[in-house]
C-alpha cells in the first residue's frame, strides 16, 4: 500500500515535473539555447498566482491562464531584447546570458516582494480524494491532470498542425527554413512563448501545494534540466515521460533509501543511461 | 604615488590593526546576517530588531531602567558614544560570510561582531573574528561544535545544542507522568551544522537517560517533496516527532501531513522555521498544537520582555519571535560590554565579555543571567515550551511559566 | 604603431598586478586575491572547455576533490593544507581517466548535462560522506602552527602565491596553444567529425587537456581552503562552482589566453563591490545589478570581451573561437 502511495505521489509530483520541463525542451531542443533562467519563470508564475488570488480574489480558473499569458509576454520579451542576439553568437555567450537573467529575476523578485515565505490557502482546490486507500489530494490530482493534458496538446501542436511544423522547420535548419520562406524570428520567438506560457502554467498549479519565494526557482532548474536531457532535447512526450520517470524514482528511493539519497539515484541513473543511450529516451539519434 | 606600507610576504600577523571610531562619538559593529536567500524572512526580522536596540542604547529610554545601557543616551563610559550597526548579507553562504567578517573588520573597521544566524556561517565568519583577534558574539546560532573550537575570541548567549536536548527529555518526561505516551521518538532534522548538531545533542541526551530515539531521519533542506519522509514517519508510528528545520522545509511538512492525513499525537519544531513569521501565517491553521521552545516569551505587562515587545510591535507590527529576541539580547550584551571596557580596543572589549555577569531583570529574554564560562557558552541560558494556539506561540511549560494549559495531542488542522 | 596598444596594454597589465602591493587597503587586496583565485579555476576550465570546446558544466568536481583532499589531509593526518594538495592532483588525475574518458563519447549538450549530473552526484555523496564531515563540512586550522600552514591575515601573501600559480597554468596554455595539442584542439573544436577522420587522434588529446584542466581546478581548490579555512559540500562541489567557472572564461572569451582572466577580473570585483555597496540593505538591489550587468555584457559582446581587446591591440585573434 505504501508502494502505491509512493508510486502515485511520485506521479502527481512527476507530472508537473514534465510540465515545466516540456517548457524547456521546446526552447532547448529548438534552438539549442539553454536557459538557466527556467525556474525562475516558474517563480515569476508562482507569484502572479499568489498576488492575482490575493489582490484580484480569482480562484486557478482565472490565475492559470492569467499565468500562462503573463508568461508568454515575457518569453517574447526575452527572445527579442536578449536571445536573439546572443544566439548569433557561440553557445557560452548564450548560457551566460540567461544565468544573468535568471539572477536578474531573482533578485528583482526579492527586492520587489521580500524574502518571506508565502502561500496560497490549502483549501483553494481543497480536499483530499481517498481512492482505494490512497490520498490524493486534489490540487496534486489538477496539477497532474493539467499537466498531462497540456503536455500532450503541445506535442500534437508541434507535430500535427501547420504552425508547429514551421516551427519544427526552423529548428532543424534556419537558414533553410528562411529559404522556403517561413521566417525564423517569430518562430522562434513563438518557441519562447509557448514555452514559457508552459512555465506559467505549471507555476501556477504548483503554487497550490508548494510555498511561494525568489528563491524557489534554484530547485527547479536543475530538475527541468535533467528531465529534459533524460527525455531526450526537443521531445516533449520523451520531457514527460521522463518527468514521471523521475517523479516515481525520487519518491521511491526517499522512502525506501532515506531523503538524502533520492537525487543520487536519479543522478546515477541519469549517468548510467547517457551512457547507455546517449539521446534520451525519446531523443533523435 | 605615495608609497606608504608595503605589503612582505610571509609576515604571519600584522601589527595590530589600530581600531578607532571613525566618526568621533561613534562605535560601529558589524552584524551579519541572511538578509536574502532562504532564510531571509528571519535575517529581516533580526535586522529591524537591532535598530530598536541601537535606539534605546542611543537615547534615553528611562521605563527601560534595569536594562543597561537603556536609561543612558549612547555608552556612557566612553563619553556618551552613539553606537552604529554596519549590517553584511551573509546570503546563506559560509565563504560568503566570512568574506563579510573580514570586509567589515578591514575596510569598515568595526569593533565588533555579532550574527550569523546559520551555524555553519558563523562559524566561518567567527574564524575570521578570532585570525584578526576581534569579539564575536552570537545570540542564535546554536550548533555545539561554534563553542568546541578553543576559540578565544568567541561568545555566546544563546541556549545551544545540549540544553534543547535537555528541554525535550524533561518536557517529556512531564507528559509522560499523566500517563501519555513519550517513549517513542523520531527526529526529523535537516542536514547542515545546525541540524545534525542538535540531533546529535538530543540523540546523546536521550542516550544517558536511557532513552533510545526510535527513527532518524535526515534530508537535504529546501527540497521540494517531503511525502516519503512524512510516510516513513507514518509507518513507524513513533509517539513523538521532532523537527529541527529551516522555514521552506517546516512549511512543507505541515502541509504534507495535511495531504497524508497524518497527525503525531505530540509535534515539536526545533525554532528556527518553525518560529519564522512566515511560518504561522503559510500553515499555522493547519499546525495547531505544534510544540516550540523559545527564550523569549512576552510576559506580563510591565516586566522588560513585555515593553520592549510592545516597542517592537509599534515598529512593525508583529510580536518579536525567539529567534529575533536571542539575536537582539546578544546585541545589546556585546553593546553592554564595550561600554563596561570603555574602550574600543579589542582585548579590553574581550576582557570586559568575559568578566560579563548579568542578571535576569536586566535581560529582555528569559535566561536566568548572562555569564560565560570558558568556552564562551553563556551558562544561565535557558528556555521553554511554547504552543502554537491560534496565531500565536504561547508558554506551556514549565507550568510556574505557562499562561495556559498545554494541549495534547496534535491538532493540526480542524 | 600597431605595436602601441599592445605595449599600452602590457603596461596597463602591469600597473593592475602590482597594485595590490602598493596600496595599503586590506579589502582591495583581498578582493585581488579573490580574482587571481577565480583566475586560476576559469583559465583551467578553459582548456577544455574553451581550447577543446567541451562545455562542462562539472569542473567542481575537481575543485571539491582538491579541497577536500588538503583538508582531510590536515583533519585527519595533521599537514598543513597545501600539503594535502598533490593528493588532489592524484585524485584529479584519476577521475579524469575513470570518468571523463567514458563521457567523451557525449556530444555537445549530452556531455554538458552529463558534467552536471556528475557533479551534482559527487555533492549528494559527500554531503553524506560523515568521514568527510557530512554536510558540516570541514575546517582547516584556526591558528598557525607553523608558517607551512599559510595562515596570513593580510591577502597579500594569498595574492602573491596565487599569481604564481597563475602564471604557470597561463604559460603552459601558451606553449600548448602554440604546439601540435593547440593545433589538435583547435582541428577540434572546428568539427570533431572532420578532424576524427582526418586522423587527429582525438580521444588522445582531449584527455590530456581534461588532465591538466582538472589538475590545476583541483589546485585551485586546495589553493581556496588554504585561504579560506573552510569547505563544505556546496562551496565546493556546488553548481554555482562550475558555474562560475564557465561564465568568467566566457565572458572574457573562451579559447583565448586571457579571456578567462579579462572576465575574472570584470566579475570578481563587480560581485564584491555591489555586495559591499549594496549587500547591507538585503533588499537583493546587489545581485539585481550584477544579473544585469551579465546579461548586458553577453547581450553586446556575446563573443567575450576578448573580441575587443584583439580589436585594440590590432592583431588577429589567437585560439579557437
Amino acid at each position: 500500500m505504501i508502494f502505491l502511495q509512493l508510486c502515485a505521489d511520485g506521479l502527481l509530483l512527476g507530472a508537473v515535473y514534465a510540465l515545466f520541463s516540456s517548457g524547456l525542451t521546446l526552447i532547448w531542443g529548438m534552438m539549442n539555447v539553454v536557459n538557466f533562467a527556467h525556474g525562475d519563470f516558474v517563480m515569476v508564475a508562482m507569484y502572479v498566482a499568489f498576488f492575482a488570488f490575493t489582490l484580484l480574489h480569482v480562484g486557478p480558473l482565472i490565475f492559470v491562464p492569467l499565468a500562462a499569458i503573463t508568461l508568454f509576454m515575457l518569453g517574447v520579451v526575452v527572445y527579442f531584447a536578449l536571445v536573439r542576439h546572443v544566439m548569433r553568437g557561440p553557445m557560452l555567450g548564450q548560457i551566460i546570458s540567461t544565468f544573468g537573467l535568471a539572477l536578474f529575476l531573482r533578485y528583482a523578485a526579492l527586492w520587489a516582494f521580500s524574502a518571506n515565505f508565502v502561500s496560497l490557502p490549502d483549501t483553494l482546490v481543497g480536499g483530499v480524494y481517498d481512492v482505494a486507500g490512497l490520498r490524493l489530494s486534489a490540487s496534486r490530482l489538477l496539477a497532474g491532470a493539467t499537466a498531462l493534458v497540456l503536455t500532450l496538446g503541445m506535442h500534437l501542436v508541434l507535430t500535427r498542425t501547420d504552425l508547429g511544423s514551421r516551427m519544427l522547420a526552423v529548428s532543424e535548419d534556419r537558414t533553410a527554413a528562411a529559404l522556403v520562406g517561413i521566417r525564423p524570428d517569430p518562430m522562434q520567438a513563438l518557441a519562447w512563448g509557448i514555452g514559457a506560457a508552459s512555465t506559467g502554467v505549471a507555476g501556477a498549479l504548483i503554487a497550490l501545494f508548494f510555498y511561494v519565494s525568489p528563491e524557489v526557482g534554484n530547485s527547479f532548474t536543475l530538475l527541468a534540466f535533467v528531465t529534459v536531457c533524460l527525455g531526450g532535447f526537443g521531445s516533449v512526450p520523451g520531457a514527460l515521460l521522463a518527468g514521471l520517470a523521475i517523479g516515481v524514482i525520487q519518491s521511491l528511493s526517499a522512502y525506501f533509501l532515506g531523503p538524502s539519497t533520492k537525487d543520487v539515484v536519479v543522478y546515477a541513473l541519469f549517468i548510467v543511461l547517457l551512457w547507455v543511450r546517449p539521446q534520451g529516451l525519446l531523443g533523435r539519434a | 604615488m605615495a608609497i606608504t606600507r608595503r605589503g612582505v610576504l610571509a609576515i604571519p600577523a600584522l601589527a595590530a590593526l589600530p581600531v578607532v571610531a571613525e566618526a568621533a562619538g561613534t562605535v560601529r559593529i558589524g552584524y551579519i546576517e541572511p538578509l536574502t536567500g532562504n532564510a531571509a524572512a528571519a535575517g529581516q526580522s533580526i535586522k529591524q530588531a537591532a535598530a530598536l536596540a541601537v535606539d534605546i542604547i542611543n537615547t534615553p529610554h528611562s521605563d527601560l531602567a534595569p536594562m543597561p545601557l537603556a536609561a543612558t543616551a549612547g555608552l556612557p563610559r566612553l563619553g556618551g558614544a552613539k553606537v552604529e550597526v554596519v549590517w553584511a548579507d551573509n546570503q546563506g553562504s559560509p565563504s560568503v560570510g566570512q568574506g563579510d567578517a573580514v570586509r567589515l573588520i578591514t575596510q569598515d573597521r568595526v569593533v565588533a561582531l555579532c550574527g550569523a544566524y546559520q551555524s555553519n556561517v558563523t562559524l566561518t565568519a567567527s574564524a575570521a573574528a578570532e585570525r584578526y583577534g576581534i569579539p564575536f558574539l552570537t545570540g542564535e546560532s546554536v550548533a555545539a561544535n561554534l563553542t568546541e573550537r578553543g576559540y578565544k575570541w568567541f561568545f555566546r548567549t544563546t541556549p545551544f545544542g545540549p540544553d534543547f536536548g535537555k528541554l525535550y527529555l524533561d518536557f517529556l518526561a512531564y507528559v509522560a507522568k499523566s500517563g501519555v505516551a513519550t517513549g517513542k521518538i523520531a527526529i526529523v532534522h535537516e542536514n547542515t551544522d545546525y541540524g545534525t548538531s542538535v540531533a546529535e545533542s538530543i540523540s546523546s541526551v536521550a542516550a544517558s537517560r536511557g532513552v533510545k530515539i526510535a527513527q532518524t531521519i535526515s534530508y537535504g533542506a529546501n527540497g521540494t517533496d517531503v511525502s516519503p519522509q512524512v510516510l516513513e514517519l507514518k509507518n513507524g508510528k513513533p509517539d513523538v516527532v521532532i523537527f529541527i528545520s529551516y522555514t521552506s522545509d517546516a512549511i512543507l511538512y505541515m502541509k504534507a501531513f495535511k495531504a497524508l492525513d497524518y497527525r503525531p499525537p505530540i509535534v515539536i519544531g526545533d525554532d528556527s522555521g518553525f518560529s519564522d513569521p512566515s511560518f504561522a501565517k503559510s500553515v499555522g491553521d493547519i499546525a495547531q498544537g505544534v510544540l516550540n521552545r523559545s527564550a523569549f516569551v512576552a510576559g506580563k505587562p510591565g516586566s522588560l520582555p513585555y515593553k520592549v515587545n510592545a516597542l517592537f510591535k509599534q515598529r512593525t507590527g508583529r510580536d518579536l519571535d525567539d529567534t529575533t529576541a536571542r539575536s537582539m539580547q546578544g546585541f545589546l550584551v556585546m553593546c553592554d560590554a564595550i561600554n563596561r571596557a570603555g574602550s574600543t580596543k579589542p582585548e579590553a572589549i574581550r576582557a570586559a565579555l568575559v568578566a560579563t555577569d548579568l542578571k535576569a531583570d536586566e535581560l529582555m529574554i528569559g535566561y536566568r543571567g548572562v555569564k560565560f564560562d570558558p568556552h564562551g557558552q553563556n551558562i544561565l541560558a535557558y528556555s521553554l515550551m511554547i504552543q502554537l494556539d491560534g496565531k500565536e506561540y504561547v508558554p506551556v511549560w514549565p507550568t510556574d511559566q505557562a499562561t495556559t494549559k498545554l494541549v495534547l495531542p496534535f491538532k493540526g488542522w480542524t | 604603431m600597431k605595436s602601441l596598444p599592445r605595449v599600452l596594454l602590457v603596461a596597463v597589465a602591469g600597473v593592475l598586478v602590482a597594485a595590490p602591493f602598493l596600496s595599503d587597503n586590506p579589502f582591495y587586496q583581498r578582493i585581488a586575491a579573490l580574482t587571481a583565485l577565480a583566475a586560476i579555476s576559469a583559465s583551467a576550465w578553459n582548456l577544455i572547455g574553451g581550447y577543446g570546446g567541451q562545455v562542462s558544466f562539472g569542473h567542481s568536481v575537481y575543485f571539491g576533490l582538491g579541497a577536500y583532499s588538503s583538508l582531510l589531509a590536515f583533519t585527519k593526518l595533521g599537514v598543513p593544507p597545501i600539503a594535502g594538495a598533490p593528493l588532489g592532483v592524484l585524485a584529479s588525475f584519476v577521475l579524469s581517466v575513470i570518468v571523463g574518458l567514458p563521457s567523451f563519447r557525449l556530444r555537445g549538450h549530452y556531455f554538458s548535462m552529463a558534467t552536471i549530473a556528475i557533479a551534482a552526484l559527487a555533492e549528494v555523496l559527500v554531503t553524506n560522506w560523515a568521514f568527510a564531515g557530512g554536510a558540516i563540512g570541514l575546517m582547516g586550522p584556526a591558528n598557525a602552527r607553523s608558517l607551512a600552514d599559510l595562515l596570513f591575515r593580510s591577502a597579500l601573501p594569498y595574492y602573491a602565491l596565487f599569481l604564481v600559480v597563475l602564471g604557470s597554468l597561463l604559460a603552459l596554455t601558451y606553449l600548448m596553444q602554440r604546439g601540435r595539442m593547440g593545433f589538435y584542439l583547435r582541428a577540434l573544436g572546428s568539427g570533431e567529425r572532420a578532424a576524427e577522420s582526418l586522423g587527429v587522434p582525438i580521444r588522445r588529446y582531449k584527455l590530456y587537456a581534461l588532465l591538466i584542466s582538472g589538475a590545476f581546478t583541483s589546485l585551485a581548490g586546495s589553493l581556496y581552503v588554504v585561504m579560506i579555512g573552510f569547505i563544505d559540500p556546496n562551496s565546493g562541489f556546488g553548481i554555482l562552482v562550475s558555474v562560475n567557472m564557465v561564465v568568467m572564461s566566457a565572458l572574457g572569451g573562451a579559447g583565448t589566453l586571457f579571456g578567462p582572466l579579462v572576465g575574472a577580473v570584470i566579475l570578481v570585483p563587480l560581485e564584491e563591490m555591489t555586495n559591499a555597496l549594496l549587500g547591507g540593505g538585503g533588499s537583493g538591489a546587489a545581485y539585481v545589478v550584477y544579473g544585469a550587468a551579465i546579461m548586458l555584457l553577453a547581450r553586446f559582446s556575446p563573443g567575450g570581451l576578448a573580441q575587443w581587446w584583439s580589436l585594440l591591440a590590432g592583431k588577429g585573434r589567437r585560439g579557437a573561437a
